[in-house]
This record gives C-alpha cells, sequence and structure tokens, in this order.
C-alpha cells in the first residue's frame, strides 16, 4: 500500500497544473471565457493554450483558439447555436461550446467532441467550410442522444435499413467519412451516414436544422429516410414538445 | 604608537558586499518565510455587523476571515454549513485543495482531518450527515471572496466541503451553491499552502478553528 500511495505521489508530482475555475466544470485545461452574453445560456469558451483531454487516456487534442480566426467565425458559430432554446439546451446538458482549432480524437480529425456528463461540446472551427454548419448540429444531436440513449434505439433504426446493410463497428472503424449529400439517397443522406445507426441520425438530424427544404425534397422520394426522419422527430418532440425544427 | 591602517578600495568593496549578502540572507531566511507579516488580522469583536448571527470567523495560520452567510439565499445548505461550524467538525480540517489566486477548497471531514489526514482519498470524503440538495441560484454572482458548497461532478452531492474564491468565476453562477461571501480577510486566504504542480496539496495548511460570531 505504501509503495502504491508513493508511486501515486510521484505521478501527480508530474502532473500539470489545471489551475483554474472553467476547469472545475469542464475538467478541460487551458480555456479562457470568450462570451457569456448568450441569450440560451451558452457560455463559448476559447483554448488559451493547446490542451488534451480524455477518460481513459488523453487522446482527445485541440489547439490554441487565434483571436483572429475566432472573431471572423463567431457570428456564424452563434447563429447555429442560437436556434435552440435554453429549456432544450438544459434537457440534453449543453451549456458549454469550446471553441478551438484542428481538434483530434486518437489522431483521426473530428468536427466536434461532446461530452454531456460536463455538459460540454468541443467545436472545431476550422472544420470544412462545406459542412461546417451542418457539424455543429450533427455534434448537437450526440448530445441529445447521449442525454436519452432510451428514446434513440438503435435496434428499432437498423430495422429500417434493407436487411442486408450493416452499420461498421465505430464511426472510425471505416472509411466512410464523406459529409457530401449523396446523389441517390437510398436510406442514407451521406456515406458518413452509413458508418453507425448513430451518426446516420445525426446526420439526419443536421440536415433538418440546416437544410430542410433540400432534405424534404429528398424524402418524397426515399421511403427509408422518410421513416428514419419521423422517427428521430418524434424521439425529440418527446424531450421537448416545442421543439422547432428549421 | 599605534600606526592607524587605511582601509583599501578592494577591503571597502569587499565589506559592502558583505553587508549587502547579510542583508539578503536576512530578507530570504527571516523575512521571506513570515508570510503573515504583511497580512492584517481582523478582529470581529472590534467590528460592526448588521446581523450578527449570520457572521462565521475562520481562524488560519495567518489570521481571521469573516464571512457573511446567506441564509435567505441557500436556507438548507446554510443550515448544514452553520451546524458543522458549531459541532466544531470543521476545526482541523486541511485546505486540500488549492490553487494560488483562484480557489481555496476544505471540509473533507473524512479524509481531510489533521490527525488522520488520507492523501489518497482527500477530496472523497463524507461527513456522515448525508448529502443534501444544491440550491441554484441564477442571481447571485461568484466573485472572489465568495463561499460555496463544493460538490460532486452531478448535483444534489453536496455534502461538507466547501469553497472559497480567490478570484471571480461568473461560470460558477448557477453552478454551485452559494454560502456566504468573505466580508474581511480574504488576503489571509492568499497565505495557504499550495502546491504550483497540482491542485492536491501534500502537506496541506488546516483550519484552526471555524466558528458562529454568536453561538
Amino acid at each position: 500500500m505504501k509503495i502504491f500511495v508513493a508511486v501515486l505521489l510521484l505521478i501527480s508530482s508530474f502532473s500539470p497544473l489545471y489551475g483554474n475555475t472553467i476547469f472545475y466544470l469542464t475538467k478541460i485545461p487551458n480555456l479562457e471565457i470568450y462570451d457569456l452574453n448568450s441569450s440560451n445560456n451558452i457560455k463559448y469558451l476559447t483554448a488559451e493554450k493547446a490542451f488534451r483531454v480524455g477518460f481513459r487516456e488523453n487522446n482527445v487534442q485541440c489547439d490554441k483558439t487565434d483571436k483572429n480566426n475566432i472573431k471572423k467565425k463567431f457570428d456564424l458559430i452563434k447563429k447555429n447555436f442560437d436556434i435552440y432554446d435554453k429549456n432544450f439546451l438544459k434537457k440534453i446538458n449543453l451549456k458549454y461550446v469550446v471553441l478551438c482549432e484542428d481538434l483530434k480524437v486518437a489522431e483521426i480529425k473530428t468536427a466536434g467532441v461532446p461530452n454531456h456528463k460536463v455538459k460540454t461540446l468541443i467545436v472545431d472551427i476550422n472544420f470544412d467550410k462545406r459542412y461546417f454548419e451542418r457539424s455543429i448540429h450533427h455534434e448537437i444531436f450526440h448530445m441529445i442522444d447521449d442525454s436519452y440513449k432510451e428514446l434513440f434505439s438503435y435496434e428499432k433504426w437498423e430495422e429500417f435499413n434493407t436487411p442486408k446493410f450493416k452499420y461498421a463497428e465505430c464511426s472510425t472503424c471505416t472509411n466512410k467519412l464523406d459529409l457530401s449529400l449523396n446523389n441517390e439517397s437510398r436510406g442514407f443522406l451521406t456515406e458518413y451516414s452509413m458508418s453507425t445507426a448513430s451518426e446516420d441520425m445525426a446526420e439526419i438530424f443536421s440536415f433538418l436544422m440546416t437544410d430542410s427544404e433540400n432534405l424534404n425534397k429528398i424524402l418524397l422520394k426515399d421511403t427509408i429516410l422518410t421513416k428514419k426522419t419521423l422517427f428521430l422527430k418524434s424521439a425529440i418532440l418527446k424531450i421537448d414538445n416545442n421543439f422547432k425544427f428549421n | 604608537m599605534i600606526e592607524k591602517v587605511k582601509q583599501t578600495t578592494s577591503e571597502k568593496l569587499l565589506l559592502a558586499v558583505f553587508i549587502i549578502l547579510g542583508i539578503v540572507a536576512f530578507y530570504i531566511f527571516l523575512i521571506l518565510p513570515q508570510k503573515c507579516l504583511f497580512i492584517k488580522s481582523y478582529d470581529p469583536q472590534e467590528i460592526r455587523f448588521d446581523n450578527p448571527e449570520n457572521i462565521a470567523v475562520l481562524n488560519v495560520n495567518c489570521g481571521n476571515v469573516i464571512i457573511k452567510l446567506y441564509p435567505d439565499i441557500s436556507p438548507k445548505s446554510v443550515e448544514r454549513f452553520r451546524m458543522l461550524i458549531n459541532s466544531g467538525k470543521y476545526n482541523n480540517i486541511a485546505f486540500h485543495r488549492v490553487v494560488k489566486n483562484v480557489i481555496v477548497q476544505a471540509g473533507d471531514l473524512e479524509f481531510g482531518r489533521k490527525d488522520n489526514l488520507n492523501y489518497l482519498y482527500i477530496g472523497t470524503g463524507k461527513s456522515g450527515f448525508g448529502t443534501i440538495k444544491s440550491e441554484l441560484n441564477d442571481e447571485i454572482e461568484f466573485r472572489a471572496g465568495t463561499v460555496g458548497m463544493a460538490r460532486k461532478n452531478k448535483l444534489n452531492t453536496e455534502d461538507s466541503q466547501f469553497f472559497i474564491l480567490l478570484e471571480d468565476a461568473p461560470l460558477f453562477k448557477g453552478e454551485y451553491t452559494p454560502i456566504g461571501q468573505v466580508v474581511y480577510g480574504l488576503e489571509v486566504l492568499d497565505t495557504i499552502a499550495d502546491d504550483y504542480k497540482r491542485e492536491y496539496v501534500l502537506r496541506p495548511d488546516f483550519i484552526n478553528s471555524f466558528k458562529m460570531l454568536i453561538d
């Protein structure tokens, strides 16, 4: 036991100091406040320095936020988060949005990392411009899904697909990463939709929030997607009956 | 006849160096370690308070920290805090989590006791009185000197641990239960032992006594 305590003390003596009050809440070091005035109570934070976080290993990393870069992009980011009502955000446990650059999970580039337990969504402000706005809603869906697992049954969802179709084991276990809209949807809006049930749901949700007009046209020709969209809408309305899809 | 020997320039310089070294050594070894030297200690008996029944006095090595409690804002939490103060439970309890100029946290009654300090579990101990519900408030700002109930990641897990902010923390509003505000002696808390490498302090400072001004 004494050896264990000694080792623990030795390890802790080399651990970095994460000393600010934001770390208390988000468990992410090196953050600073960017904007606290949003009407829906979202607190926007930026990275003063690069950080690494993670539960088992520090596999989530993001670089320092450049002040000019965030200044250029903040209005667009805020416009997208402003769509969500304060009460809905409270229900899905989203309060802190960390805006940083070149976000990676296990060295793979990603648009966002949600963690509903600490009410935090990390967003890469340098994510591909073509899908940037949609990616915000995609990540918000993951916050919704994580907070209400019981409403988004993957088994039921998979029943909407053709019997031969199988999702991959995880979203990064496949090379189906293209986020552009499929020309012929056949149950999936993008190639990335085919990776996992959760990503499939998140992709539909992101179109619902940003490009519903185009989505509605696709739904007219695709019965699988129509069923999936109805399932999603119904589940979200169970969380908040006043939720407004765009 | 004794001839007076004059000091050479180099001897004068050497003497000056010795004097400077002596002053520096005196400052380093005698003045600097006296961290309480320039800290004003407040005597609560000499101060007039509007509601003395809500005044708590936290005594640490460098003096008193005088706290005004918020029974109207967080009644259940203040009731718990007052009960623990009145029963002397906070006496000799460590400031186990200290971030210089940011925050000090104490109140682990199980693993933070001076006579039974447990570095392995400090910060996770219980009071034995059970947890209480969070009393969040969207109006109260968390500024330097605000005293709040500490909790686990989840709400409604407050027990006996509390923190005192040494800097403003606007994000704490609506997240933590405010139980009071330091009205005198916040600078005393700047002297609490911290460790620049970690949040959890090895060889921490302790609360000498924590009492209500009026029992």
